[in-house]
């Protein structure tokens, strides 16, 4: 540990911007294989205990949540692969500062069951450690996604209801 | 060593909001800037797409007049030579309801000449919704 940091701040700018440069590639590498449905491969990017949580209604949608380990990960994008096919995603920002790379994704996902699109946009921020993805933070306009995936009318679903 | 854009802009952003000062950001705005907030902008009009400043300064406006900000923590950071992406843990009161809301967002921002040229928001939105009403939104779960 404080090897790491001692080593991180001996770093030349230089060398800093090659291995900001290094992470950005490895999680542009990491999507490209997650999209293309390479669940192991994706897997083989991370580290054994790389966390995952994704801010979300789990009562909905119960597959997100909060993951940690690959058995964890691997039983979920299992899910959403099964779930959904034709899977793209388009990245129009990336950022990366030291071990830390936060992407904004633009995700499309093709339903099996029914051949419609599902659109949503999503901040994702990944930390890596010796070149493996250890954690993976992901925000999502939920609202959106939730009514795309239950093709329901939230707003509509709100008259009638009362608090509890 | 300058000062990144980031902070310069987060300061004079949270003054607009709190104080409803805009003379802070006004300058710091680009004349083009490209402006987001993802969500359900039939529920809040002030998220949705803007585009250049004077649209921007109202949106900005518009938020002050409805949300006041009590504490923010950034929980992860990176600053780009010209560009920035958070992670927020934001406490809100809902002006209108008095309702405390507290909230994750991400924001990504790019800058040009220490202006901001594009400003983009996520938000968990559908917790912001309910929080907003005040009870859980019941609907179907989906099958695992």
């Amino acid at each position: 540990m404080w090897a790491k940091q001692i080593k991180a701040s001996r770093m030349e700018p230089a060398e800093s911007i090659m291995g900001e440069e290094l992470n950005r590639q490895r999680v542009l590498n990491f999507l490209d294989v997650y999209y293309a449905g390479g669940i192991e491969g994706a897997l083989e990017r991370c580290s054994d205990d790389v966390a995952f949580l994704a801010n979300a209604p789990i009562d909905i949608l119960p597959h997100m949540g909060q993951h940690r380990g690959k058995p964890a990960l691997r039983q979920m994008w299992t899910t959403i692969h099964e779930r959904y096919s034709e899977m793209r995603y388009e990245a129009p920002v990336v950022v990366a500062q030291g071990d830390k790379v936060a992407a904004q994704l633009r995700v499309f996902l093709r339903k099996r069951g029914n051949r419609r699109v599902v659109q949503f946009d999503v901040a994702v921020f990944y930390t890596l450690r010796d070149g493996k993805i250890t954690e993976i933070r992901e925000i999502i306009d939920t609202y959106d996604l939730v009514q795309q995936v239950l093709e329901r009318d939230i707003a509509a679903a709100l008259i009638g209801q009362t608090a509890e | 060593m300058t000062e990144h854009s980031l902070w310069r802009f987060s300061r004079a952003l949270h003054r607009a909001i709190n104080e409803r000062q805009l003379a802070d950001i006004e300058p710091l705005l680009d004349d083009e800037v490209e402006w987001a907030i993802y969500g359900p902008i039939d529920l809040f009009s002030f998220f949705g797409a803007r585009r250049g400043k004077a649209a921007v300064l109202e949106v900005i406006r518009q938020i002050g007049e409805n949300l006041r900000v009590h504490r923010f923590d950034r929980e992860s950071i990176m600053l780009g030579a010209d560009s920035a992406a958070s992670m927020l843990r934001y406490s809100l009161t809902a002006l209108d309801s008095n309702k405390p809301i507290s909230l994750r967002v991400a924001h990504f921002t790019q800058f040009k000449a220490g202006k901001l040229t594009s400003f983009r928001m996520m938000v968990d939105s559908f917790d912001l919704v309910e929080q907003t009403v005040g009870y859980p939104i019941h609907l179907p779960r989906i099958a695992v």
